[in-house]
């Protein structure tokens, strides 16, 4: 096979691997991310966070939050909810980060897999 | 029911599948990621044959902590399975009992697994919060991509299909029903095959519990039954395994266009429905080696 082509193979192989690589994680980041609370499902992403932390703010306790399936959630301690929330937030971005940092050293398929 | 919480498996073995192999595989991880109770339901014959192998029995209760067998005539299902692209074999399976793990479970709240779902995460035990039925309705492949569209509906414009791999649920009402309308629709499956209009000749669980959600939410779109969140991790009959580690699982997804190329996929700490039973089987020895 002309070398420029075998090249490029290499290479298109390392890239579909790498994407696929980093669409799984980012799956694996969101399973992470899920907050199960009083029979009621949340996502911790920057808004969720942002509004129940506005709510303390606010002087509440206890709130009914929407949650990811649009059904009311009687929270009645949104202090412990947020302390979930930002717990799943940051173990995920800190091993998404890490991730990302490991996949960008690894120049090769082989690498990428610890081989 | 002596105890609150556990895990259950089916395992009914075949000529050319280990099932029960592979159930005490799936029951080794779900100890170590879940630390729960685990029934595995089986019958007399593949129970035998376990005691016959060397260690079978003391292997399986180290465990599984409860074994349950079942007398009942099971209908025969036969199904071409593959083993990569290049391999497939024809193997009968038995599933038309799986509704009666109602009957079966001694568990308040049970997580019912298929025994090519490979645990390899905390993250069902979150489910034991809610109330009711949950089960997965969205499923992803290696690649992230979505099944295609027989996966996702019972025939093109059809109902959303729901997965019947992993079913938690507890001792409510509304489970009870959920129950009565899986055994019904498995009872006269025939007759449903011909009003949701699926094709094949496979009788499918996961089209009995799509058919019987349908039913439960008044014949459209409803909540009565919950989703578990994010998708269901499949690895397809096609995809192989190449190397299991403590955390990593290294896979070979198949292209299914272009059935010579593979890539490599590396997951982490995740849960993965492992369709090739046969790849799970061939690393047997490395699945001991890390949950043991």
């Amino acid at each position: 096979m002309d070398e420029r082509l075998q090249k490029a193979l290499e290479f298109s192989n390392y890239s579909l691997t790498i994407t696929n690589q980093k669409k799984n994680i980012k799956n694996r980041i969101n399973q992470l991310r899920i907050v199960h609370h009083n029979n009621g499902v949340f996502f911790a992403d920057e808004a969720t966070i942002s509004f129940v932390k506005t709510l303390i703010d606010l002087g509440n306790k206890s709130a009914i939050l929407i949650d990811t399936k649009e059904n009311p959630v009687e929270v009645d301690n949104l202090k412990n909810l947020l302390d979930n929330l930002t717990s799943a937030y940051f173990s995920a971005t800190n091993e998404l980060n890490a991730e990302y940092v490991k996949i960008k050293k690894q120049r090769t398929v082989t690498k990428l897999m610890d081989w | 029911m002596t105890e609150t919480k556990g895990v259950c498996f089916f395992a009914y073995n075949n000529e050319a599948i280990d099932y029960i192999e592979l159930a005490i595989l799936a029951a080794a991880q779900a100890k170590k990621h879940l630390d729960l109770p685990i029934t595995v339901i089986t019958d007399a014959g593949t129970y035998n044959w376990l005691k016959q192998k060397p260690d079978g029995v003391a292997q399986a209760k180290k465990f599984i902590d409860n074994i349950i067998i079942t007398e009942e005539d099971l209908k025969l299902n036969h199904r071409k399975h593959w083993d990569s692209p290049w391999s497939s074999f024809n193997a009968p399976f038995f599933n038309s009992n799986k509704h009666k793990i109602w009957e079966y479970s001694p568990y308040e709240q049970t997580l019912l697994l298929d025994i090519d779902y490979m645990i390899r995460s905390d993250s069902l035990l979150q489910s034991f919060s809610h109330e009711g039925v949950c089960m997965f309705d969205e499923a992803l492949d290696l690649r992230s991509d979505k099944p295609g569209s027989r996966e996702r509906y019972l025939f093109d414009g059809g109902i959303p299909m729901w997965w019947s791999t992993v079913v938690y649920f507890d001792r409510t009402s509304t489970s009870k029903l959920f129950f009565d309308t899986w055994a019904h629709v498995a009872d006269n499956y025939e007759f449903y095959q011909y009003l949701y209009n699926f094709p094949g000749r496979l009788f499918r669980t996961d089209y009995c519990v799509s058919i019987a959600v349908h039913i439960l939410n008044g014949m459209t779109t409803g909540d009565s039954i919950n989703n578990f969140p994010g998708a269901l991790l499949n690895m397809d009959q096609k995809d192989d395994i190449v190397e299991i580690r403590e955390n990593d699982w290294i896979m070979l997804s198949n292209d299914k266009q272009k059935q010579w190329q593979n890539i490599v996929v590396k997951v982490t700490d995740q849960d993965i429905h492992c369709m090739n039973k046969r790849a799970i089987l061939r690393h047997t020895k490395q699945i001991w080696e890390t949950n043991t």
